[in-house]
Order: structure tokens, then C-alpha cells, then sequence
């Protein structure tokens, strides 16, 4: 009698119940899984990590926006998917000046957006105009900053937006001028950050310069990338479907993208096996080696542009002092945790931008030296440990943060006896906590949104949006923001940059620790995905089928 | 002469309390298996409490080159991806199991009987009030409920223990009603109330113990769902935080890596398991031990 009153008993006995109709009634026949129904209908599975911040191309800064938003907009210029060269988007062909300070794109007269309107070089003007309100908030806004009059303008020091470097000679001809020659300019173009939005759509959602207004969401969002957005349901799936407007529409192959915010990599690999994705984010630590056991050919493996990292929050008392921030970093044994904790050919890094980016190689200045690190801070005044207050390591859910987290607590809490605390928060609280420095020290990646070292130091400039450290250092700004953008030839232009991150080194705001590797697990028959270290796919090349290659 | 009587009725009362635990007890060790449970619980409770002095290692102490591997000789039970003695970190992974466990079911228990009993007795609109309020409780998501509970509370362990049985005590509440309903109505609570005894008396000595049965088993049903939910809410960043664990964080991880590493699922499920067992024997044997009605055989 007291245990039928327990429901969970019930609940039992209903779930059997419900097994046995499903399973014995129709014979138990395997239902189709998404992968088998996604090729037959060309609906691409995609698993994204987590639920991206915004779709706004001017708001949102991580990779999982990337995925989505570069399925719905396109810029002005593309990349190739193998090579990363710029190849035409909106601009069908481009002139460059002699002194490469004047940029001439060319648009493509049949670009559209998705609800048929066209797409001129207005758009261009009006959105970049957009993209660098104070107002908005845009954490990438320095990336216009190559763009003549633009930082002044961002700062206020203008109030013109007509002398900021961008104007639309005509409809179909956009004319932007450079501060100094910045080679990687095209790069530039192929990030959200500097994507058109549909204005008349914006501004029917609030003003120009407000955040998270609706425009974004489904039904109101208008773009003019290969999809258009169909469905986005918070935390379980957004849906594009191919866009009918867009001028290369007969290329595109696919008939629809599903894009699943699955934060938890266990979960993702076993819908991977279960027939659910076609792509994972990510393979989780300790399933690496299974896959590499089984010689599995879903498993790939590819060098990443980007570094993981720590921030460190120097506006926090205890961490303003540089000696302490550096022995934390000398007391990672970055080899140790690539090699028994990662395990999936991730190199350990010593510096900011990842080796051998572009040519670029990093200063070395840094290593795993504990000695050194409890000489600092007994200089600081924490000899060994002592009165250290206990500090907080902030991540973003995901388990192999936690495993990286967890390491760097007992490494630190041996070599230098200070106590850390680990917290986690899910994605969009986190950035927040990151962006508004409610944090001490943060878990941090950058990927790189072009190949240039200056994509992995520029972020660092005082007030830069990405910074989020509050650390500030005029002498590194000077090297960045005026002599680097001068220099002609790469070879000097890389020699500055190596003596701007020795200064980031030795003052470390940032304690790097490894430089990423890019692991997807991926279908058979998801084709055309090429391999490149920006791990970039590009949407309308991809397509489905089940012929064995 | 007065003074004489004081202490003939205290002699009284004390003797007829005895006599009811002392059957309990004589019941309850005549009952071979709930013995075993209590000697059970009692011997991991007593591990627990003891485990910095007799944990082989330190429970945050890594060996990343060792790594994840199978129980050996210096490691009985194996080691997880640090390299950190799962042994060890199942003694003190104990210690907040079952601290929440007793904690948050104590918490619940209090809350469930006492609410339950007093809805269940008094009836009419207090009653009505009294269990919509369940109701809407019920309604609520029980993880906001938590989540704006620690932010109210802020993050402490024990406030955690606290906030989980506070929101676990509403089925409690309403088996209690049930059970209060059906007795009431009963002879010997008219009789216990003609004889008039205030209500409290009643409640406390003669209805509540009648109820004991269902109470007993749902509280040893609540402790494995508060041990989860612990690890449950540590996971969302919540609870407990690493390198400290619990046997619900460590099968949380366990299962994880089930396929490469299954040593670090079955030892903590084998440790929650043992001690839910031994927890389902014990409240049983007390079921039978402290229920009036089986005083007459």
C-alpha cells in the first residue's frame, strides 16, 4: 500500500507500458534517423555548441554566431573555403590604389535581400554607419578601425560620419578609404562584423543604435546571405532554409540547415552516433582517443587559428600587480595539460598568436618556471601564498573547460599554495560577466576572424571591446594602432608586432595556454567540407549525399 | 506529599515513553536486515566523518601522467583523468552525500509532517489554503524555485542542503494530509478527543505516530532524489564546486566516460546504491518497529 504511493512507481509501470505499444505493436521498426531523412530532403544537421548571444552581425562576438549568421549574410567579399583567399561576395570585383589606401568595390547588381528588396551600396554605408554607434555597443567596432576617420569618429572626436572613409559613389560602387595600407583589409570584409543589415527592417524594431531589438528574431529578420532564417526556438533549434533571392541561389545546394545549441559534448557525440548530426562542435576529451583507437575517418582532427587562454581581470586588486599575473602563467605546465589532459594534438602556447600565423612567430618569453614564479610572488608580498585572497576561475559550461579549469587549480595550488575557486555559467551570462569585468580570472578563446597576427593583438588595445581585461598600455597602443599599420613589408610589420606581445608577455593580462586544434566529428555524407584553420565552413558549397567517395 | 506526586506523574510519563521506544528498539533488532542497514549506514557515516585521517591520498592530490586507470594495488579503486584516487574521493565525496542527504531530508520531513498534519486535521479553509499553496508550489518550476532560493540565500553549502529540502517537503505534505484524513476520523481520536486533549497533543502523539508508515518510507525515498539533485545543481554551477565532489557529481562524471573509464561509474554507483539499500532495510524495520498497530501482537 505505501509503495503504490509512490507516482514514480506509475510513472514506471506507464513508460513499459508505452515501450511495448511502441516497440511490439508496429513490429519495432527502427524510425528513420535525421541523418537518413536529412539526405533524402537535403536538411543539413549541425551541432553548434550553445545558443548563440544575438544574430545581430554588429552585436554578437563568438564562433557559434559565426556559424548561423554567416549562413544568412554575406559581406562584401568571401573566402575561399580551402585556400582562406578573397574571393567576390557582394562586390563582384574590387580596385585597389597604387598606395593601397583607396578601396573601389564593385557590387554585383543582382544582390538582393531576402524579402526581394535590393542591395546597394547604401546599405554598405547605413549599416557601417550602424556598426560604429557608440550606443550599440559593438564589441567589434575596432575592427573598422583600418578605415579612415573611423576611430574618431567611434570616440567622438568626430561628429561627421561623412568624414569617416566609406562612401557610395553610386548604387552599385562603394568607395572606402584606409587610414594606412592594411593588408589584410580584404580579410576584414568576410566578418560579421562589417556584414549589411536591412535598414528599413532595424528600424522597424526600435531605433538604429538599440540593442537587442527583435529585427533578429524569426519572422522579422531580413538578410541577403544563401539561407534565410526560418525558426529559431531558444535552446533547441534554429532553422534556416535556402534563400530563393540571393543571387547565386542555384548554387546553393542545401534546402535547409538545423542548428542545435547542444552545450554538453557527451550529449552531442552520442546524437552524432545516434544518426542526429551530421557535425559535431566538438569531440570531448576522453572520446578522442576512442575514435583515433577505431581509426574512425568521422573524427578530424585540423590545426585551429586560435589560442585558449586565461583572462585575468586587472582592475581586481589582488591581480593589478604584473608579478603576480606572471607567476600565475609560469606556473602552468601547459606540456603536462596538452598532453595527459587534452590529448588531441593541441600545442602548448607561450604567447597570444598562435605560431607560424601568416609566417608571424611569437616572441618566447615565457615558460613553465615555478621557481621563478615563487620568487615573484613573495615579491609581490605573497610569499608563499600567504594572505592570498581566494580567487575565482569563471568558465562557461562545458566540460572540458571544467577539466582545464580543475588542473590549473591543483598546479596552482601546488607550485604557488593560493586557493582558486571554479564557477560556471552558461554561455550569454558569462559574456556577460566577462564583458561588464564582474569576474578574476576568466577562461577565454580567440579564434582568429582573419589570418593576421594583428587579429590576436589589436583586441588588446585599451578600451578595445574584446579586451575585457581592463588592462591599458599606451606604449603597446602606439606599436599597434600607428607604427604597425605603417609599415609596408610584412617582415617589419611582424617585427613590431613581436615587440608589442613581448609587452603583452611580461605584463600578461592574459596568461595563453594553448593554441587550439579544430575536432569535428562529421558525417560521410556531408561533402565538400574543406579543411582550413579559420575551421570555416562555407554553407552554400556544402551538400549531402550518400555515395561512398 | 505534593512533591511525591509531581514525581510519581513525571515517573509515569517517563516509564510509558521508555516503553514505547524499548518495544521499537526490541522489534526493530529482532529484524536481521534493517539491522544490517543500520550497521551499514552507520559504518560509511562513521568512514566519512573520518576521512582525512584514513583516505590513502589527499582527495585533490593529481598525477596527470598516470592519468585515468584501472583499480590496482596502490589504487584500490582506480583513478580518474587527474590521476586522483577514486577511493578517496568517494570517502569525502560521502561526506556531502550524506549531509545533504540527512539534512535536506530532515528539512523536508519537518516541513512535509508538520504542514501536512495540521492541513489534514484542521480541515475546512485552512486546509484549502494550506494545500493550494502546495498546489502552486507544485506549479512552479522547482529549478527557478531553487535557483532564486540560493540567490536569496547566496552560495553556501549548507544553505544549499537547507534550500534542497525546502523545496522537497510538498509530496511529504500532502501523503501526510492523506493519511492525517483518514485517521481523524476515527475512534480513537474522538476518544482522544473527548477526553480533551488539546489538539497539538493529538496531533503529535496519536495521529502522526499512526502515520509513520508512509512517512518513513517516503523519507527514504527522498534521500537518493536529494543526493542527485545536489549533483544536479553542482553541475549547473550551483552547488558544490571542484575539486570538493559528492557520489552524485562523481557518477554525473562517471557516466560521462562510461565507455573508456567505467570503474568511475560503478564504484560511486555502487556506493550510492549500498547505501540506498541499507537506507530502504532500515526504514523499513523502523516502518514496522514504530507502528502502534503492530504493538498489539
Amino acid at each position: 500500500m505505501d509503495i503504490k504511493s509512490n507516482p514514480q512507481i506509475y510513472r514506471l509501470f506507464f513508460l513499459i507500458l508505452h515501450g511495448i505499444y511502441l516497440c511490439v505493436l508496429p513490429g519495432c521498426e527502427n524510425p528513420p534517423t535525421n541523418v537518413e531523412l536529412g539526405n533524402e530532403t537535403g536538411v543539413l544537421h549541425w551541432g553548434n555548441g550553445t545558443e548563440p548571444q544575438s544574430l545581430d552581425p554588429h552585436i554578437a562576438t563568438g564562433v557559434p554566431e559565426h556559424h548561423v549568421i554567416s549562413a544568412l549574410m554575406e559581406g562584401l567579399v568571401l573566402k575561399d573555403s580551402q585556400t582562406l583567399e578573397p574571393t567576390p561576395g557582394i562586390a563582384e570585383r574590387w580596385d585597389i590604389s597604387e598606395d593601397q589606401l583607396v578601396y573601389t568595390f564593385h557590387l554585383r547588381s543582382d544582390a538582393k535581400w531576402s524579402n526581394g528588396d535590393t542591395l546597394d551600396a547604401h546599405d554598405f554605408v547605413w549599416s557601417w554607419w550602424r556598426a560604429l554607434q557608440p550606443r550599440l555597443g559593438n564589441l567589434y567596432a575596432y575592427m573598422y578601425f583600418p578605415i579612415k576617420n573611423a576611430r574618431a569618429y567611434y570616440n567622438g572626436d568626430i561628429n561627421d560620419f561623412k568624414e569617416v572613409g566609406v562612401k557610395a559613389v553610386n548604387d552599385l560602387t562603394l568607395q572606402v578609404m584606409l587610414e594606412n595600407p592594411t593588408p589584410y583589409f580584404l580579410q576584414l570584409l568576410d566578418h560579421y562584423s562589417t556584414f549589411p543589415v536591412h535598414q528599413e527592417t532595424v528600424e522597424r524594431f526600435g531605433s538604429a543604435d538599440e540593442r537587442g531589438t527583435r529585427w533578429t528574431y524569426e519572422g522579422n529578420m531580413v538578410s541577403n546571405g544563401p539561407f534565410k532564417l526560418r525558426k529559431w526556438t531558444i535552446n533547441q533549434e534554429i532553422v534556416v532554409e535556402k534563400n530563393p533571392q540571393y543571387y547565386d541561389e542555384k548554387k546553393v545546394k542545401l534546402n535547409e540547415i538545423v542548428y542545435y545549441p547542444i552545450e554538453n559534448g557527451i550529449t552531442e557525440e552520442r546524437m552524432f552516433r545516434a544518426g542526429q548530426l551530421h557535425y559535431t562542435n566538438d569531440v570531448p576529451i576522453d572520446k578522442v582517443e576512442t575514435y583515433r583507437a577505431a581509426n574512425d575517418p568521422a573524427l578530424r582532427i585540423h590545426p585551429y587559428l586560435g589560442t585558449y587562454y586565461y583572462r585575468i581581470n586587472t582592475r581586481v586588486p589582488h591581480l593589478k600587480d604584473r608579478r603576480v599575473r606572471r607567476a600565475l602563467a609560469l606556473t602552468i605546465d601547459r606540456e603536462s595539460l596538452t598532453k595527459n589532459i587534452l590529448k588531441g594534438g593541441q600545442i602548448p602556447a607561450y604567447a597570444m598568436t598562435p605560431p607560424d600565423t601568416k609566417g608571424y612567430f611569437p616572441p618566447n618569453k615565457l615558460e613553465f618556471n615555478p621557481l621563478e614564479a615563487k620568487r615573484l610572488m613573495a615579491l609581490s608580498g605573497y610569499p608563499d601564498g600567504k594572505n592570498f585572497p581566494e580567487t575565482e576561475i569563471l568558465y562557461n559550461t562545458n566540460e572540458g573547460h571544467r577539466k582545464v579549469a580543475v588542473a590549473i587549480q591543483q598546479m596552482w595550488k601546488i607550485h604557488l599554495n593560493i586557493d582558486i575557486r571554479l564557477t560556471n555559467q552558461e554561455w550569454k551570462v558569462y559574456l556577460d560577466s566577462e564583458s561588464n569585468g564582474d569576474y578574476e580570472i576568466s577562461r577565454a578563446g580567440w579564434i582568429g576572424d582573419y589570418v593576421d597576427p594583428n587579429n590576436f593583438l589589436d583586441m588588446f588595445i585599451c578600451g578595445g571591446g574584446n579586451n575585457r581585461t581592463g588592462w591599458c598600455n599606451e606604449d603597446y597602443d602606439k606599436l599597434i594602432l600607428q607604427e604597425a599599420p605603417r609599415k609596408k613589408s610584412d617582415q617589419n610589420r611582424f617585427a613590431i608586432f613581436r615587440e608589442a606581445e613581448e609587452i603583452l608577455i611580461d605584463e600578461m593580462p592574459v596568461i595563453p595556454i594553448y593554441t587550439y586544434t579544430s575536432k569535428n566529428l562529421v558525417h560521410s555524407s556531408l561533402k565538400n567540407l574543406n579543411p582550413n584553420i579559420l575551421n570555416q565552413a562555407s554553407y552554400k558549397d556544402l551538400f549531402l549525399s550518400d555515395d561512398i567517395e | 506529599m505534593e512533591t511525591k506526586s509531581k514525581s510519581m506523574s513525571e515517573k509515569d510519563y517517563s516509564e510509558e515513553n521508555s516503553s514505547l521506544w524499548k518495544d521499537a528498539w526490541t522489534r526493530l533488532s529482532n529484524n536481521k536486515l534493517a539491522l544490517l542497514g543500520l550497521v551499514t549506514l552507520v559504518f560509511f557515516c562513521i568512514i566519512a566523518f573520518l576521512a582525512p585521517w584514513i583516505a590513502p591520498y589527499g582527495y585533490e592530490e593529481q598525477n596527470l601522467i598516470l592519468g585515468a586507470s584501472p583499480p590496482s594495488y596502490q589504487h584500490l579503486l582506480g583513478t580518474d583523468i587527474f590521476g586522483r584516487d577514486m577511493l578517496t574521493r568517494i570517502i569525502y565525496g560521502g561526506r556531502v552525500s550524506l549531509l545533504v542527504g540527512f539534512i535536506a531530508t530532515s528539512v523536508a520531513l519537518v516541513i512535509g509532517v508538520s504542514w501536512g498534519a495540521v492541513a489534514g486535521y484542521a480541515g475546512g479553509k485552512l486546509d484549502a489554503f494550506m494545500m493550494r499553496l502546495v498546489d502552486i508550489l507544485y506549479a512552479l518550476p522547482f529549478m527557478i524555485f531553487i535557483i532564486l532560493l540560493m540567490v536569496v540565500f547566496g552560495k553556501n553549502l549548507l544553505l544549499l542542503f537547507f534550500a534542497i529540502g525546502a523545496v522537497e517537503w510538498l509530496t511529504m505534505a500532502r501523503i501526510v494530509r492523506g493519511q492525517v484524513m483518514t485517521l481523524k476520523k476515527q475512534e480513537f481520536i474522538e476518544a482522544a478527543h473527548s477526553m480533551g486533549l488539546p489538539k497539538q497533543i493529538i496531533i503529535v502523539r496519536h495521529i502522526v505516530p499512526n502515520a509513520i508508515g508512509p512517512i518513513i518510507v517516503y523519507a527514504t525515498l527522498t534521500v537518493p532524489n536529494v543526493m542527485l539533485l545536489e549533483a544536479f545543481l553542482s553541475f549547473l554551477g550551483l552547488g558544490i564546486q571542484p575539486p570538493e565532489s559528492s557520489w552524485g557529481l562523481l557518477i554525473n562524471y562517471g557516466v560521462e566516460t562510461m565507455e573508456e573509464y567505467p570503474w568511475l561509474l560503478i564504484f560511486p554507483g555502487l556506493a550510492l546504491t549500498i547505501t540506498l539499500f541499507a537506507l530502504n532495510f532500515l526504514g523499513d524495520g523502523l516502518r514496522d518497529a514504530l507502528d502502534p498497530k503492530t504493538s498489539k501482537d
